[in-house]
């Protein structure tokens, strides 16, 4: 491990903040913990879940990004230090941050059944559709009927991408698959080199 | 189940903003059903027909002629643009539909520089001196019947582009030729009658101030004031830093304020967010611009509102949400902003290149009070400095007790940061 650890936080809005991580955090696919049980045997998770005054709700670990949600009105500034501190301090242990993922049981069997059904909409509809303008939408995976997606491609720092999402792969979710209950971007869009729009203004 | 009644917004995005986010997240979390209109396709709009739509931006009336016929099938509440264009297509539609927003006429005015100008002036706001020149014209004779020192600027390139100060008639000239030269590039050239003139106008000393304010029935709230603590005294005129609260004294607060609610009602505008630059010195507030549109960018992220009360309790609201609520006619919380000061860095662009590398955000980010540091352009990406560009590398955020400590976390953390670019081929 480098001896300097680079964390980029990018906040989605006050409830959901996005920490890019210079060196990967968990190279085992997504992992997403929805509550402080979840999370046991996961050092990285527990110590998020266990920052004073943020009443962590979520976290999603995929490569180099953690993804946090969190129901207090506490500002990321002061959550999002603690987050960092937890990542640090977690990659400097010398053992995995993140457990790997466990055998299918219970509501992961329901989740298998859903990644199916979402991997065939993302397949005959999804990227035919974001394939005309560059981009590529990747199914990383189902958790709790939580889709979590990665642009690539044109969608990838895209200044519409936030659209796409919402509008567009959300939407068409919500019509074919009504059971997910969500869906999570764990992009990097400051690594997009090809952008289909990049913002140009002040 | 019937579901419950949701206002539906048409929020006008163009496909180069840095804006969806903060507004498509805001309605979502204000439980609003958004349509998104662009200017062009989304791969989605098949799919989604009535969350996507595209509309002619350049041709507002065309623009409201087709939000017209969308809304016969999904009816509209509400109209927000993210900026100046969108802003005078927002006005046309609003007024094709009968939705809350301002006359095309007052919009279009906010506009045009020069059109601003001449309403403001008759309307006796004080604003600097000024004359509308053709770039045809021979800027060496122009130059000997200026006042100096002035400035020249495009009538409507945002983000101070293209603006320069002259204090001689050899700096006129060469100013002159360079704000030719970029009126002249294919894309603005094209643009129409606008794109053809420069104003020329007195350069108005003082220190300068960003108001963020809402309209409402003519009246305007000031939502904030913000400091620019680096002197704008040219020769460009790229942003740096603002901060709020204002550290002007209570007395230059108030002419400030009340000499944008003039600038607003000589423009005769109505609804909605405004943002205006104005100059206070000795002989008082001096309008320099005002547009019908909320702060560029990403600076938005400057500004909470401590007006959040919900079933989970106290949260902060923000900018984009106080415009939604607005627009739709929703219940607006006190516009109080959050009790710390704030500041936001527009980080100036280092020098013309490509660039390769961004160092120190880490660092930058670990400064006290900095909360975050954003770099929105992208590697590969040309960096281009004022007058020509008009577009900054990134942003960062800080919050603190004074408005002291914020504006020096800014610049230790700007201090950090490195770009590493290399010569355009």
């Amino acid at each position: 491990m480098s001896a300097e650890v680079r964390i980029t936080a990018e906040p989605i809005d006050n409830g959901r903040c996005k920490f890019l991580v210079s060196e990967p955090v968990h190279a085992g696919g997504v992992r997403r913990f929805a509550s402080p049980d979840e999370a046991q045997g996961s050092p990285l998770a527990q110590a998020i879940f266990a920052i004073p005054g943020a009443d962590v709700s979520e976290v999603i670990v995929s490569g180099n990004l953690v993804t946090v949600v969190k129901r207090s009105p506490a500002p990321w500034p002061a959550v999002g230090k603690a987050v960092g501190q937890a990542i640090r301090a977690a990659l400097a242990a010398g053992q995995p941050a993140v457990a790997s993922k466990p055998a299918a049981a219970g509501s992961a069997t329901a989740d298998d059944a859903l990644y199916e059904r979402v991997a065939d909409l993302f397949d005959s509809q999804v990227n035919p559709m974001v394939a005309r303008h560059g981009g590529r939408v990747e199914l990383i995976d189902v958790q709790d009927a939580v889709v979590m997606v990665r642009m690539a491609g044109g969608c990838q720092g895209c200044g519409m991408a936030d659209v796409t999402l919402r509008q567009g792969i959300e939407a068409m979710l919500q019509q074919h698959v009504p059971e997910v209950k969500g869906i999570v971007d764990i992009t990097d869009h400051t690594a997009g080199s090809n952008p289909y729009f990049a913002a140009a203004k002040k | 189940m019937l579901r419950p009644y949701s206002p539906r917004l048409l929020l006008l995005l163009p496909t180069v903003t840095y804006r969806t986010v903060a507004f498509v997240e805001a309605a979502r979390r204000l439980g609003v059903d958004v349509t998104v209109a662009s200017e062009r396709p989304s791969t989605f709009e098949r799919a989604n027909p009535t969350g996507l739509v595209t509309l002619d931006f350049a041709d507002p009336a065309h623009a409201a002629a087709q939000a017209r016929a969308f809304a016969y099938a999904h009816p509209l509440h509400g109209i927000v643009a993210v900026d100046d264009d969108t802003s005078v297509v927002a006005a046309a539609i609003a007024q094709e539909l009968g939705l809350r927003g301002n006359s095309v006429a007052a919009v279009a005015a906010a506009r045009d520089k020069h059109q601003q100008r001449q309403l403001l002036a008759a309307a006796g706001v004080a604003v600097p001196r000024f004359e509308l020149r053709t770039i045809a014209a021979d800027p060496e004779r122009l130059a000997h019947g200026a006042y100096y020192p002035c400035v020249l600027k495009p009538l409507r390139l945002s983000a101070s582009r293209g603006v320069v100060r002259a204090n001689d008639p050899p700096g006129f000239v060469a100013a002159f030729r360079r704000i030719q030269a970029i009126l002249e590039q294919p894309e603005l050239a094209e643009c129409g009658e606008w794109a053809r003139h420069v104003l020329v106008e007195e350069f108005v000393p003082g220190r300068e101030v960003a108001v963020e304010g809402l309209v409402t029935r003519g009246s305007l709230q000031v939502l904030a004031l913000f400091d620019k603590p680096d002197p704008l005294d040219g020769p460009f005129f790229e942003e740096t830093i603002y901060v709020t609260p204002s550290r002007l004294a209570r007395t230059a607060q108030q002419e400030i304020a009340a000499c944008a609610q003039a600038a607003v009602r000589a423009l005769g505008l109505r609804e909605g967010p405004i943002h205006a630059e104005v100059r206070h010195n000795d002989r008082g507030a001096w309008l320099i611009e005002l547009a019908a549109r909320p702060i560029g960018g990403r600076c938005s992220g400057a500004l909470r509102f401590e007006s959040g009360e919900t079933g989970n309790g106290r949260r902060d609201t923000s900018l984009e949400e106080l415009i939604i609520r607005h627009a739709l006619g929703m219940e607006l919380p006190t516009l109080e902003r959050e009790h710390q000061a704030s500041g936001v860095m527009m980080i100036p662009v280092p020098g013309a290149g490509v660039l390769r590398e961004v160092r120190g955000v880490d660092a930058a980010q670990a400064v006290p009070l900095v909360e975050e540091v954003v770099i929105t352009m992208h590697h590969g990406q040309m960096l281009v400095p004022w007058p020509e560009g008009s577009r900054y590398p990134g942003f960062i955020f800080a919050r603190g007790e004074t408005s002291e400590a914020v504006e020096a976390a800014l610049r230790a953390a700007h201090a950090r940061l490195e770009f590493l670019t290399e010569p355009a081929d």
